[in-house]
């Protein structure tokens, strides 16, 4: 990390793509997370949720998984390391940025 | 819905952190959730069972009962383990899901080991303050309600309210009868129980969990 001021990831300091990442990165490292549960739990739309991963996919941020489960279609959504990195100085510029605040007063 | 489809949506470094806190705690909340309508709406269905089996033992089988106040064991006994398999079940399914088999399994023991516990305790405290007897043991019911409301509040404050609130309707549906109602104060309690339990059910999937 540079001296300088905290610059925050743009990529993952968006509403919807922050919130991708901190449910996908809150899970153990080899998990993976259903499509859906993700679209429920951010309550989001197809298309919108779509739109985003793929701009974490191509940041290489996410990998994004489709296999059959019970015969049925399913798709799946896993952090890569790459991600987890990011995510992880990401917090480290949010709380540099936010003067530590935020970090010590969350226990 | 959070904006139209892509937008880029404008976040101050608090927001980003409150987003953080808020999106960790609604996913934790919903896996330790899933399957949790379903379930209850088993529950909603085998509880009124056992109210109606002990209206029965209390009346038309009362015979039965005065000479094998034992009898109630195996009836509630296979009625708790078959809601017991079924809950384990139908929250293994759900959980499988969401998420990856590493993730799910861990959340699903943690639910059923605190089920488990709450379900053990309704049966071993009552015999701990010794009335597992004849005298007392149609009273045992008083008793177990009240540790499976409490169990109720207390996964509802950390998960959802509304489970707290389906376990408050789960004892006024119990109590309110027992000291109202009289002689068939259990077949009200059976269909007031099963309504608040369907209730909870909607109002838990209204609430985007499963």
């Amino acid at each position: 990390m540079s001296n300088g001021p905290a610059v925050l990831n743009e990529t993952i300091h968006q509403s919807v793509r922050l919130r991708i990442m901190t449910l996908l990165v809150s899970q153990p490292e080899e998990a993976r997370i259903a499509y859906r549960f993700i679209q429920g739990t951010l309550d989001l739309t197809g298309g919108n949720l779509t739109i985003h991963l793929r701009k974490l996919r191509d940041a290489g941020y996410v990998t994004i998984i489709k296999e059959f489960q019970d015969d049925k279609p399913s798709t799946w959504v896993q952090a890569t390391p790459l991600g987890r990195g990011a995510y992880s100085e990401y917090l480290t510029n949010l709380e540099e940025v936010l003067g530590g605040v935020a970090f010590g007063g969350a226990g | 819905m959070s904006g139209s489809d892509g937008g880029e949506a404008v976040l101050t470094p608090q927001e980003g952190w409150e987003s953080i806190h808020g999106t960790m705690h609604r996913a934790r909340s919903l896996m330790y959730l899933a399957g949790s309508s379903r379930i209850l709406l088993l529950w909603g269905g085998l509880t009124p069972l056992m109210y109606l089996a002990e209206y029965w033992l209390q009346t038309g089988g009362s015979d039965l009962a005065e000479e094998s106040p034992w009898v109630r064991a195996p009836i509630f006994g296979v009625l708790v383990v078959a809601g017991i398999i079924g809950s384990g079940f139908i929250g293994k399914r759900a959980g499988l899901r969401n998420a990856t088999k590493e993730v799910s399994r861990a959340i699903g023991i943690r639910v059923f080991c605190f089920w488990t516990a709450v379900t053990v305790a309704a049966w071993l405290i009552p015999g701990a303050a010794g009335m597992w007897n004849p005298e007392s043991g149609p009273q045992v019911h008083h008793v177990a309600i009240g540790i499976v409301t409490l169990g109720f509040v207390l996964f509802g404050t950390m998960t959802n309210f509304v489970l707290a609130g389906v376990g408050v309707g789960i004892a006024a549906a119990y109590y309110v009868p027992n000291y109202l109602a009289g002689d068939a104060a259990l077949v009200y309690s059976a269909l007031a129980t099963m309504m608040v339990v369907v209730a909870g059910a909607l109002l838990i999937r209204k609430s985007g969990a499963e």
